[in-house]
């Protein structure tokens, strides 16, 4: 930029100091010639200026000569005296005799006789001798005897001259080394700002790539950070086995994850599912227009695209899958893009289903618990001889519900063990300590249903109450011993169960069937589908119950 | 269709109801009714044995839907096919018929004798 500009310059310093010398001398030879050149016109300028002070002397005294008057003579030549250059002056006759005249000092008089002649140059002094003359007719000489300047002075004179010129040369030399060193410190600035200028051009380049650099690496953290909320995003999904999907609109072109092709991509693993037609492919026939409403209702007015529909998953089977997506419009309303998650809500669906059912399971079973209600108080109620008797009968029937209900409520209704039913109805008979003694319970786990359970229950409450009334259990060493088995272990078809009391007071024949044994002997046979028999048998009563396992009853695993 | 009770007594009638006290119930209800009570059957199969009996005559049912896990249905249709009246009784309501047999009464539990009457002899009546 500045360098070119600056080249010549320095280029010119490097010969400064020679320039300098050869000046110096130049000057100095110049001043010796002046000084030469001065004095000599000053010697002209003296001969010249002695001669007319002659003449005018001659002059002045030419009547002081013609009348011979010495002493006017004398006159003027005294009037010479105030000038000390003039060291001596004479005035002579025509005879050439000295007839007035003055030397400055002793010793320097004029020369007694004289003639005139040319201005002589002697020493210092210049003499110079004129004729008085005046009409042609010659009446004598003068003297002039002119002091130059002293030699010392002229040295002086001339020194100072020199030595201003010396000072001169001197002032160019030193103008020039300090020029030189000048152009040099410049030479030296300028590789000084060279080598600025190069730093800076370094420093701006570092800067350049600096910032190239901090650009590259915001925007690899941005890329980082992308990749980084990507990744979390993805995992997110991967955590929520949620997918991701995109719909355009206007191509039908369909991009989904991978978590979604997994639900919703058919069974084939190289189906197609790239549009949204190979999607509906995939998806149950009576669900597909559930999904293209609602895409069509999302993209008219951007409301939220939820819908719920069944598809074919990778594995084959059947997903209930929730599509949850939203509308991206063109900037003027028109939708053009769909995009969303999907979720694989089968489970949900099948809790659902669960729950709907066991709503309907229990309102099913409220409503069959009143209608058992209903039925104990009408068959009471036909057989009581009384309000009070029929009161108890009817509450201990109530309380006997309950508490099968509590049992099954214990586990969900998912049923009863056989055992527990026995040990629960059996056990509000007997003191708790001759319970191991008096109650013995054996057979192979037998699993019964909610409805089976209640049955049982409500059978063995009437075999137990009547124990404790009329058989064993009035006894203190009564027993109630209740076996059962399966007719076949390895596959068993028939479980065979015997109620027997030991122990207890001899038995007779009831003379008539009350609601108890009319309940056990055939409401529990056709409700299994299998025979009961109560046998008042003198050591007490036996009832035998063959009942073929179903869904209702079957052996534990 | 003067008396009810007379509409109704000495009509053979099958119950098939799975829960015991509640069938222990509808046979005395019936018999209450002056009806013979020929076959209370607690299980499907048994309710199909009944139905396909073509020596045992019937002139009306009571069907239970649910009878432990198994729907009463095929019975339904041994019935429908022998043109013998019948009506529903159920906890579950009315939703658990099927359309085949969306005419049929069904009356849910727990009801009232006079309205098992009322239901049944017209639906008795309506097949005479």
């Amino acid at each position: 930029m500045m360098r070119p500009l600056q080249r010549p310059i320095q280029a010119a310093a490097g010969f400064a100091p020679i320039v300098a010398i050869l000046a110096a001398v130049a000057l100095v030879v110049m001043g010796v010639s002046l000084a030469l050149f001065n004095e000599s016109q000053i010697q002209q300028q003296k001969l010249k200026e002695a001669a007319v002070q002659a003449d005018i002397l001659a002059g002045s005294v030419t009547a002081a000569l013609s009348f011979d008057a010495p002493t006017q003579a004398q006159q003027y030549v005294d009037a010479l005296r105030v000038n000390p250059e003039v060291e001596a002056a004479g005035v002579y006759d025509s005879a050439g005799k000295l007839v007035a005249g003055y030397g400055q000092q002793r010793g320097v008089l004029p020369p007694p006789t004289n003639r005139p002649g040319p201005p002589v140059l002697q020493a210092n002094r210049v003499i110079v001798s004129r004729p008085v003359a005046e009409g042609g007719q010659v009446f004598g000489s003068v003297y002039l005897r002119i002091v130059e300047e002293p030699a010392g002075r002229r040295v002086a004179r001339y020194s100072g001259i020199g030595l201003l010129i010396v000072m001169a040369a001197l002032v160019l030399i030193v103008l020039g080394f300090g020029n030189a060193s000048l152009s040099d410190a410049h030479r030296k600035l300028q590789v000084e700002m060279d080598e600025r200028e190069q730093a800076e051009e370094a420093l701006r380049l570092s800067r350049e790539q600096e910032a190239a650099a901090r650009f590259e690496l915001a925007e690899r953290r941005g890329r980082e950070a992308l990749q980084q909320s990507e990744q979390q995003l993805a995992f997110a999904l991967e955590a929520g086995r949620l997918g991701s999907w995109q719909i355009d609109l206007q191509s039908g072109r369909l991009q989904a994850s991978d978590i979604f092709r997994r639900t919703c991509g058919g069974a084939h693993p190289d189906q197609p599912l790239d549009t949204l037609e190979s999607l509906e492919a995939c998806i149950l026939p009576e669900d597909r227009e559930t999904l293209r409403r609602a895409i069509a209702r999302a993209a008219e007015d951007g409301a939220d695209l939820e819908a719920e529909f069944r598809t074919t998953g990778r594995d084959g089977a059947l997903h209930w899958m929730l599509l949850r997506g939203r509308a991206a419009d063109d900037g003027e309303g028109r939708a053009v893009r769909m995009a969303g998650v999907s979720l694989d809500i089968t489970e949900r669906k099948a809790g659902e289903e669960r729950q709907r059912l066991m709503l309907a399971e229990l309102n099913h079973r409220v409503k069959n618990t009143l209608a058992t209600v209903q039925s104990i108080a009408i068959q009471l109620g036909r057989m009581a001889p009384d309000i009070a008797t029929f009161r108890t009968a009817f509450l201990e029937r109530i309380v006997a519900l309950a508490r099968v209900h509590d049992l099954l409520s214990s586990v969900s209704w998912r049923g009863a063990q056989l055992t527990d039913i026995l040990q629960q109805t059996l056990a509000p008979h007997v003191a708790a300590e001759g319970q191991g003694e008096r109650i013995r319970l054996e057979g192979p786990p037998v699993q019964l249903g909610p409805n089976a359970a209640v049955t049982l229950t409500m059978a063995f409450h009437e075999l137990a109450t009547n124990a404790a009334k009329y058989g064993a259990l009035t006894a203190a060493d009564g027993q109630v011993q209740v076996t059962w088995a399966a007719d076949d272990p390895g596959a068993p078809r028939v479980i065979d169960i015997e109620w027997r009391e030991i122990g207890g007071p001899a038995v007779t024949p009831p003379e008539r069937r009350g609601f108890g044994t009319r309940f056990i002997e055939r409401g529990v046979a056709r409700e299994f589908d299998g025979t009961v028999y109560l046998s008042f048998e003198p050591t007490g009563l036996v009832c035998r119950m063959r009942i073929p396992l179903s869904l209702k009853l079957r052996m534990a695993a | 269709m003067n008396d009810a009770d007379t509409d109704l007594s000495g009509k053979r009638l099958l119950v098939v109801e799975d829960e015991a006290f509640v069938a222990l119930m509808l046979e005395a209800i019936l018999e209450g009714f002056g009806c013979d009570v020929v076959g209370v059957a607690g299980t499907l199969s048994r309710g199909l044995e009944y139905a396909a009996d073509e020596a045992l005559a019937i002139d009306g049912a009571v069907l239970d839907i649910n009878l432990g896990g198994e729907k009463v249905f095929p019975v339904a249709e041994r019935l429908l096919a022998r043109g013998v009246p019948f009506i529903f009784c159920t906890g579950y309501g009315v939703d658990g018929v099927p359309r085949d047999f969306a005419g049929v009464p069904t009356i849910a539990k727990p009801y009232l004798e006079e309205t098992l009457k009322s239901v049944l002899t017209a639906e008795i009546a309506k097949a005479a």
